[in-house]
Formats: C-alpha cells, structure tokens, sequence
C-alpha cells in the first residue's frame, strides 16, 4: 500500500498511524481481544475463575436456543427498545425544534432536558425506584393511586422504558439542535414567501434535511437499547414477580456469567445478542439507502 | 459495501464490549510470602458491622504499625467484585468467606492456607469453635484450613408490641407453633385492612432467616447433611411449603416486600412480625421505635402433635462467616496475624462486646446478650440451647441452586399463595432443579 506514495504522503502516513495508534491499541485491547474471548467462551465449559475451560463444542448454543427463558429476554429486550427509541427521539425531535427558537431562558431549558444524562444511570435508577414504589412513592402520593407500577407484570416495562426515555431525550435533542443548525435558513425564508405554514416547513423541510441525523440517533438508540442493563438491575429486586416479564438479554447475561459464574453460557448469551443485532443493524444499513436524504 | 461491514463491526463491537469484562484467563502469578505492606485492604459486606470492626482493627494496628482499611461492598456486588479480582489478581488482602461459595474459593487455591500459621500460633485452637464453621472452612479433599471462624449467628422472630397491643393480639411466645404465628398474624392483618398494615411478612429471597427454618421444623432438608441432595419434593417437604402457603396468604403480598423491604416495612410500623437473624440486630436496636420491638425463638412445628416442643421440631439456621486472606496478598504475615486478632479470645469477646455479632468460638457470646440494655435479644441464644441448629444449606456453587428455585420454582407459587397445588407443584420443581444444579457441579 506504500508502494504508490511518494516520500512525502509516506511520512504523511506514518504520522497519521502514530496519531491514531493510541485508540487503536485501546480498541485492540479493550474490545477486540475481550470480544475474541468472549467468542471463544461461548464454546466452552468453563472453569471457576477462567481456568480449565473445556471445549464443548455447541452444547452452550443449544441450551440457550432452547430455553424459552432466552426468548422471553429477547423479548423483553425489544419491547423496552420498542419504548425507548421512538418515544425518546420523537419527544426530543420537537424539544430541539422547540428550543432552537430564539425564546427567552432557552439556554437554561437545554441544560434541564440534558441534566439527566450527566446523573449516574445508578443514582437515576434508585430516584425512579422510590418514585415508582407502591407504599411510599410519590407518584402513588400523587395520583391517590396504589398502582405496583414496577411489579405488577403488565405495567412494569412501561414504567422501565419510561425511565429509559426520560433518560435519553436531553442527549438526542442535543444531537437534533446540530443536526438543526445545519439546515441553511434561507429555506424556510423561501417557503414563508411561497406561503408555507410552520407545519409545512416543518415536514417538508426540517424532516427531510434532518434524516441523516435521525437516523444516527436511531440507529445508535437501537443498540443502546437491546443492551440494556442497569435500569432492570437497579430498580428491580430478584423476588420482583415481573422480573422474568422485564429482565432483558444482558441482565439475563449478567445473571449467569457473574452471579452464577457460568460464563461459557453468559458468552453465549451475548454472542446471540451480536448476531441479532449484526443483523438488525445490516438491515437499517439498507434502510438508510431508501429513506435518508442526500445531498 | 466494505465499508459498511467495517462499520457494521464497529458498531456491534461497542455493544459487545461490555461483554468483555468476563474475559480474563490470566493465571495467577506464584508470588506468595515474602513482602511487607503498611496497609491491609479489607472487604466485608455488612455496614451493621463496620464500626466495631473497624475498632477492633485500630487496636490490632496499634500493636503491628499497619493500617487497616474496611470497605463495606454490599452482598450481591460483593461477591461479583470478588470473583472478578479473583480472575484479574486484584484480590482484597483480607476478607469476609461465606458457606454459599467457600469451597469453590479453596478448590482454586485463591485463599492463604492456614494450616502452618495455626499451628505456630497459642491463641487459636480450632477446638474452641463451632465445628460447622471450622469443617465448612476446610477443603474437602486435602483437609487444608483457609479461613477461621469469625462468628456465628442464629434467627429469631421480631415482633412490634405496639401493633400487637392496638389490636388486641398476644404477644408472641416460646410456646407458639406456626400455626399460632398465623393465627395471629391473620387476627392483625384483617384488623389493620383499612391501613394496609399486616401481621408478618417474610421475604422469600431472605431463605437463610425465613422459610429454610420451617422446611427443617417439619423434618425435610433443602440440602442433605452429605450435600448431594434434598428432601424438599418429599411429604415433610411439601407439609412445609404448605404452611409457608398459609403464611403468605395473611402476610404482606410478595410484590409489597419486593419493593420496600421486610425490614422497612416492619420499621415503618406496616408489619407487626419478621423473621431475622442475629446480624441484623443493630439495625433494629438502633431504629427510632426500637422501644416498642421485641425478639422470640422461632415457632416450631408440632409434626407429632402431642402439643409440646420435642427434639427436631424446633429449628435455626446457623452459619459462620470466616476470616480469609488472599493467595496472593502482599503480606501475608500481616494478613493472618490480623486474622488471628479478629479469631483470638480477646477479639471474639470484644466482637461480641460491641455487639457486633456472636463470636465464631463458642462460649464467648454471653456478653453479645448484655450489648443491647434495654432490648432482649437472649431469644437469639435460646435458639441453640433450647432448639436445635442446621447449617446454612449449601453446595459447592450454591447461588446457582438458590436463584435457581426462587426464579423458576416457587416464584409464581408464593406471588398466589392461594394456590394450592400451585406450591406443591413447585416443590418437584424445586427438587429437580436442586438435583440437576448439584449434578452439574
């Protein structure tokens, strides 16, 4: 690849590779050897403290393929992602548009929708636990309700995602106030002199010109999502009768590899969790082609 | 097309990477002996205890010229942080050991062995403790000691007077069968309906100071005294499930407790009757109405009934934590004569002084009675001299087990408890999950 450089684009270019290698040997160690192991676990019996794995072949896969277990966590996993995500970039598309208005106090609001997400996740998860409990809550305080809105199996993943969106909405409305600045003003001055109301430009201009950033925050939202955690882990306490009805892949993951300290079956666990999201993802990938807008 | 594999990676490879945390082979380095520290890290998981721990600790640096550090990591990250720092070689110097994992931690050579240092040394003689503790803290297969008793304890039943007077009801006694604590705990919680306060509550996750202890009042096992297997599916197993059934049915409802706490609830005056264990005394002594709070023995079951209390229808779970120091800690000289401080008569006395816990040697727990004026809690020592104990169930990994029944067996029996068949049902599955996880070990 050296070959057709000259000396000068050479130098370039080793530069270049001394500049990058520092987060490259980050990756190399921190993701990619840990993602070959955890491959690598997933076919084996492993041993206590990570000695003396056994290879098993695909024993680990067809135990996790089979237990209903497995799907009903996947499940959960989707539902959550199927709150948080539209929820959490809707909400936050019309703060952004919203507050890139010039509007008085409007730096002061931007800092209140983003302040939960410079919180701990910890510390939000024990808020919304108390918030949400059924004796002493206040919500329950409020509303003059006795609602188990973290236990009762029908409810409790809405009142997860709902901590999962509220979570999320001030980080995508700052990516959504860039990705506004940077739709040229002179369209919408051309559409109010054709007569366009704010709906109009609003659908036909900022919807459209803003898709490359919404799918961003889609696409990256999707995946935060399906591995999702510490929400379930925080909030909800193991004799929790809708735990089985809320515990995503990951708790599940977290469940056998560092509890139970089964980690050949925890790596499988998650080595389902990439495929399914590889696959997700080559699918949004096609997507982008079709309804993104380029320029 | 190639660039979008590369991203598609790139992508996955960040949700991947939480994964990663699992991934560690390293071997441990043989280093062992040798160094000297002037800091000694301890993890234990009860901040009831750190106080006095802590107390005793100075006085132990005084003597030696090390510091010691007491971090309190709670129980469920405590042993996650342990394992982890097991695998990575980042271990605390001086820990807290515990039935539910202990011979998995020895089979692995992660803990100091004991042996050579107890025999040097004049204040520990292993025959002064409570031989369940001593046998639980030897590896099975070459007899090696890793860990010396740091205490015992035992459960008893609390109850709140002052509910008990508002209603009528009388207060618990020595005499009470389960079926008394039923009785009276229906009588209360169909009095205080209005204000959702009811008369006992028990927290199924809570197994070790709740319902174990009634599984062996009525003659069955969780685990067999060989750790090979149960007797929970059996008929005594069942007559037992049973009356946790009928327990449940006038206590607090299980998702009430799963959001706020045996204990809170029972502090916050919504619950007139819990089981708890020794351990946790402080916490209640200390509370803000702890005037009105009061200890019984455990009710036992009348399996014979002839009326009265006879050998092996009263029961309490007991287990013994133990002192243990890492393979590969720096000092491992400063380390066990730590150990031994906190093992010695002098330590296990002031232990049980302060009211921290009753000692792991025997005879040295009068004190821990006399640590609490103005609160009896002698009902925690009449428990071992009036009843009988069993030893804390356990397996070789015994979490897996343990999770196994409360997610997959009793859950949906003890969420209705007015099914029946429900909980009969899941006493099967409980034995067949208990047979296969100790199968696999």
């Amino acid at each position: 690849m050296f070959k057709k450089m000259t000396s000068a684009e050479k130098r370039e270019a080793k530069w270049a590779y001394f500049f990058v290698a520092p987060t490259i040997i980050g990756l190399l160690i921190l993701n990619f050897y840990p993602i070959i192991i955890t491959i690598w676990q997933s076919f084996c019996k492993t041993g206590d403290f990570g000695r003396g794995n056994v290879f098993v072949g695909l024993a680990n896969y067809q135990a996790v393929l089979t237990k209903t277990e497995t799907w009903q966590s996947l499940w959960n996993t989707i539902k959550y992602a199927l709150i948080e995500v539209p929820f959490g970039v809707v909400i936050a598309l019309i703060l952004a548009v919203l507050l890139n208005k010039k509007i008085a106090g409007r730096s002061i609001y931007r800092t209140i929708f983003f302040l939960p997400m410079v919180c701990a996740p910890a510390a939000v998860a024990m808020v919304w636990k108390w918030l949400y409990n059924t004796q002493f809550g206040l919500l329950n305080n409020i509303f003059h309700s006795s609602v188990s809105w973290i236990s009762d199996p029908k409810i409790a993943w809405i009142s997860i995602g709902i901590i999962g969106v509220w979570s999320i909405i001030g980080y995508n409305m700052v990516l959504f106030i860039s990705g506004l600045q940077e739709i040229p003003g002179d369209y919408y001055e051309a559409a109010s002199i054709d007569g366009a109301t704010g709906l109009r430009q609003f659908l036909n201009i900022t919807v459209p010109l803003l898709s490359p950033t919404t799918f961003f925050i889609v696409q990256t939202r999707i995946i935060g999502a399906l591995t999702v955690f510490d929400l379930m882990f925080m909030v909800m306490d193991k004799s929790n009768v809708a735990l089985p009805n809320v515990q995503s892949i990951v708790y599940l993951f977290y469940q056998y590899s560092f509890t139970n300290g089964n980690k050949g079956y925890g790596s499988t666990l998650v080595i389902v969790l990439l495929v399914f999201i590889m696959i997700l993802t080559y699918f949004l990938q096609k997507l982008e082609k079709k309804i993104v807008y380029q320029n | 097309m190639k660039k979008n594999v590369l991203s598609l990676f790139f992508a996955v490879a960040l949700a991947v990477s939480l994964a990663g945390c699992s991934g560690s082979s390293g071997s441990p380095s043989a280093a062992q002996g040798g160094g000297s520290t002037d800091k000694l890290i301890v993890n234990i998981w009860d901040n009831n205890q750190l106080k006095g721990l802590q107390e005793i600790a100075d006085e132990w640096s005084a003597e030696s010229g090390v510091k010691v550090q007491i971090n309190v990591v709670d129980w469920d990250n405590y042993w996650t942080l342990l394992e982890a720092g097991a695998s990575g070689g980042e271990m605390p110097d001086v820990f807290w050991m515990h039935s539910n994992t202990a011979q998995m931690y020895m089979e692995n050579d992660l803990l100091l062995p004991l042996d050579d240092y107890i025999k040097n040394d004049s204040a520990i003689d292993l025959n002064n403790y409570y031989e369940g503790i001593v046998e639980l803290y030897k590896r099975s297969d070459n007899g090696v000691q890793y860990a010396l008793p740091k205490d015992h304890d035992t459960i008893a039943l609390l109850y709140n007077k002052a509910l008990f007077d508002k209603y009528g009801v009388e207060y618990p006694n020595d005499d009470w069968t389960w079926e008394d604590l039923r009785d009276a705990a229906a009588a209360i919680t169909e009095a205080g309906k209005s204000e959702s306060i009811y008369g006992y509550a028990l927290n199924t996750t809570n197994n070790q100071d709740g319902w174990y202890n009634i599984v062996y009042d009525y003659g069955a096992t969780i685990i067999n005294d060989d750790h090979k297997g149960t007797t929970i599916g059996s008929d005594e197993g069942k007559a037992a499930m049973e009356m946790v059934r009928q327990l449940l049915e006038v206590a607090t409802p299980q998702t009430t407790v799963a959001e706020t706490g045996t204990d809170s609830l029972f502090k916050s005056g919504l619950t007139a009757m819990i089981s708890q264990g020794s351990w946790m005394i402080n916490s209640f002594y200390t509370a803000e109405n702890a005037s009105d709070y009061a200890w019984a023995m455990l009710p036992y079951a009348d399996v014979n009934g002839n009326g009265q209390c006879d050998d092996g229808e009263r029961y309490s779970a007991y287990n013994g934590l133990g002192w243990a120091a890492s393979s590969e800690t720096a000092d491992p000289d400063a380390a066990y004569s730590l150990i031994s401080y906190f093992c010695s008569e002098k330590g296990q006395k002031e232990q049980a002084e302060l009211g921290v816990t009753m000692g792991g040697m025997k005879g040295v727990s009068e004190s821990f009675a006399n640590a609490f004026p103005g609160m009896d809690v002698s009902a925690f020592v009449r428990a071992e001299e009036e009843g009988e104990l069993f030893f804390r169930p356990y397996t070789r990994n015994t979490t897996v087990w343990e999770d196994g029944i409360q997610q997959n067996a009793f859950l949906a029996a003890w969420q209705n408890p007015t099914d029946k068949v429900l909980m009969a049902k899941a006493c099967d599955q409980a034995q067949q999950i208990i047979e296969e996880a100790i199968a696999n070990e």
